[in-house]
């Protein structure tokens, strides 16, 4: 059991290292090897979740995770870099140092707001649902931290991977018809992030988004 | 049954459009598939003013409060429909787009019709949510329709803050679900079983979901300051479009809220979400006053409105008692009133060619119909008596004034600010000096019957309710409390 536990939490770190680390990176490459990373982390953990329960549906739905997160949108995300060039992308709101300061005090905020909430979850370790409820804020940050059009794409991926992680701790994995259609959802939204995308880089030559000044009150 | 046809039949209508060869068809499509929601919709709300739930299969069923948003999207729209088929044939006849595009209209409008009916439809708490996501999947591409960089700014700003909001509302809907826990009993999770289930929700865990809930479907309610994608996408998508973003959708969205009101009422009481409620429905109002004051574009300063409309049923729900019930009423007066102001916004840009108000000048005179019904709008959304908002917000302030006295006075403050906004742009635009340079003579009649037919349904409803609809809003109140 020990063990066990021990793996999740290492599952469970290579789910929030990533968030943290793409916040970091210089480079759009390694933006999307991050999220790669974390999405195989969160398969794997669906797939350890899952194994008293094994369905053809199960095992229908875990594939299509794994095919969306983990094969279609790093290929949609390393295309879009090679389309357009974009292997470097530096820009942030904010620099390192302050950018980690946020990031503690986001971690601060969550531990000393959620603790007492997730501590009346009988059937889970509270640690894991705060570093999960940890990653979901620190992805939310990257939203508004980053201004290129393919980090706020890995924003809210890592979001929906942060809750899924929190569903799958908390024991409230949905069933796997739903969990389909959730994935089903998810592909869909990647495909449309990519054409816009596309499109924005095609109307301002440039998918930095500080660079969209079209729309004014 | 009827629930199934009002999802099959724009699923249907979507489908056969990918492989139609003529407008025409395409056309007689989308009336014809509006039609049928609109007789089935009718049908269901009627059913349910009796009591009782209309049920398919254990996802869906429909009871009084999903009744009174159905009853909402089935006119809006079929309205929608006939109105798009007018607009978009002067844009053809314009130039400004052509048959694919038209095709990619028809075949988005009833994709987005589609997720409608089925959030609305669904016992799913998750289901809802995929429907709703698929709403902003469905209109991001429509918000982009003319391809400009201002409208692909605005549809990524939809997409990107929608998606976020919505990630927000589906981790509260997770955190209710731990009332019932995980393993199999997810697969049944509906919104009578997590009802009966609140007195277990911890109290702590009730107030977080909620907030996450209020932020995450509030961001597509249009609650202020999660409100920032709406001006921008209301006002570049075809005027259709905008008509059903701001009449049908934020009431879909807002139904989200209502149902996990419900069971956080259920758990902890409803002061909690009442006060909640009241916060994001005042700033809401004051944040779209001060914005409509000074607005120099139309669709936006009816995009603000919405704003200012979903803060007032906000403050209804929030106050609640009588409020509940004139909150849901405020969103059926809206929805008939904004729909059909943003058609008739349409009908001004088809003639003017601007969505600038400084550049509309004497539609009167150049739009006689369109004039008038520019006239009445102004007066039916800043709820000026006869019309049913006055109504509405008069038995929402009535229900704050014992309980809530400062958000009910800050909301009067804001609602007369509102008022003399719209005063001073529609007075220019529908009586001032017309340019000589554009010709007189309407659009087309299929871009007046629709706005006519919303206004006499909104000037009849205004003097008269039908009994089906007081016991249909009655019920739905009960549930809504």
């Amino acid at each position: 059991m020990g063990s066990t536990s021990q793996f999740l939490f290492i599952l469970e770190a290579l789910v929030f290292l990533p968030i943290v680390l793409i916040h970091l990176t210089k480079k759009n490459t390694n933006a999307v090897w991050l999220y790669l990373i974390q999405s195989a982390a969160v398969s794997s953990l669906l797939l350890i979740s899952s194994f008293d329960k094994i369905s053809f549906l199960l095992l229908v739905s875990l594939g299509s995770t794994i095919l969306v997160k983990i094969f279609v949108a790093p290929w949609f995300f390393f295309r879009l870099i090679k389309r357009h060039h974009l292997k470097f992308s530096a820009s942030t709101q904010l620099n390192t140092p302050i950018t980690l300061f946020v990031i503690a005090a986001i971690l601060y905020l969550n531990q000393t707001v959620l603790s007492g909430a997730f501590a009346t979850f009988s059937s889970s370790d509270p640690n894991l649902l705060l570093i999960s409820s940890a990653g979901i804020f620190i992805s939310l940050f990257i939203l508004i931290n980053r201004r290129g059009v393919l980090s706020q794409m890995l924003g809210i991926l890592s979001l929906e991977n942060c809750i899924v992680t929190f569903a799958i701790f908390a024991g409230l994995e949905q069933n796997p018809g739903l969990q389909f259609g959730i994935i089903f959802d998810i592909l869909i939204w990647i495909i449309i992030a990519n054409v816009f995308a596309s499109m924005i880089y095609n109307h301002f030559g440039s998918l930095d988004v500080t660079e969209m000044k079209k729309l004014t009150e | 049954m009827l629930i199934f046809l009002t999802i099959f039949s724009p699923l249907a209508a979507a489908l056969i459009s990918t492989v139609m060869k003529k407008v025409k068809a395409l056309e007689l499509l989308a009336v014809l598939s509006a039609i049928i929601e609109f007789i089935a919709g009718l049908a269901i709300a009627l059913k349910v003013s009796g009591g009782e739930v209309y049920k398919l299969g254990s996802y869906f069923a429909i009871d009084a409060l999903s009744a009174v948003i159905l009853f909402i999207v089935s006119i809006v729209g079929l309205s929608a429909s006939v109105y798009s088929v007018g607009y978009l044939r002067e844009e053809v006849k314009k130039g400004i787009i052509g048959f694919r595009r038209v095709r990619q209209y028809f075949i988005l409008l009833n994709l987005f019709l589609m997720a409608m009916f089925f959030a609305v439809s669904t016992t799913n708490p998750i289901l809802m949510w995929i429907a709703i996501e698929a709403t902003t999947l469905s209109t991001a591409f429509l918000i982009s329709f003319y391809n400009k960089p201002s409208s692909m700014e605005a549809a990524w700003k939809y997409l990107i803050i929608n998606s976020v909001g919505l990630l927000l509302g589906f981790f509260g809907t997770l955190l209710y679900f731990t009332v019932i826990g995980g393993e199999n009993s997810s697969s049944v999770i509906s919104w009578p079983i997590l009802l009966a289930n609140a007195s277990h929700l911890n109290p702590l865990v009730a107030k977080i979901a909620f907030i996450f809930v209020t932020v995450g479907y509030g961001t597509k309610v249009g609650f202020a300051p999660m409100h920032t994608w709406l001006p921008d996408a209301h006002s570049k998508a075809p005027a259709p479009i905008s008509g059903l973003l701001s009449g049908v959708l934020l009431s879909v969205a807002f139904l989200a809220v209502l149902r996990f009101r419900s069971i956080t009422n259920a758990a902890i009481g409803p002061e909690f979400t009442g006060n909640l409620l009241i916060a994001f429905g005042t700033f809401s109002m004051v944040i779209a006053a001060f914005i409509i004051f000074v607005q120099p574009n139309y669709k936006r300063l009816l995009a603000y409105s919405s704003i200012e409309h979903m803060g007032i049923a906000a403050l209804g729900f929030g106050f609640g008692g009588l409020g509940i019930f004139a909150g849901l009423l405020h969103l059926i007066y809206h929805a008939l009133s904004k729909s059909f102001l943003f058609f008739t916004a349409g009908n001004t840009f088809l003639k003017f060619s601007s969505t600038r108000i400084a550049e509309v000048r004497g539609a009167l005179t150049k739009l006689p119909v369109t004039g008038i019904l520019l006239m009445a709008g102004f007066l039916a959304i800043t709820g000026v008596p006869p019309f049913g908002i006055f109504i509405s917000e008069f038995y929402i302030f009535s229900a704050g004034v014992s309980q809530h006295l400062l958000p009910t006075i800050v909301a009067l403050l804001a609602v007369v600010l509102i008022f003399a906004g719209f005063l001073q742009h529609f007075s220019g635009m529908v009586f001032g000096e017309a340019p000589a340079s554009i010709p007189r003579g309407e659009n087309g009649i299929l871009t007046l019957l629709p706005p006519l037919f919303l206004l006499s349904l909104l000037v009849i409803l205004s003097l008269f309710l039908p009994a089906p609809l007081v016991s249909l809003l009655n019920s739905a109140a009960l549930i809504a409390k």
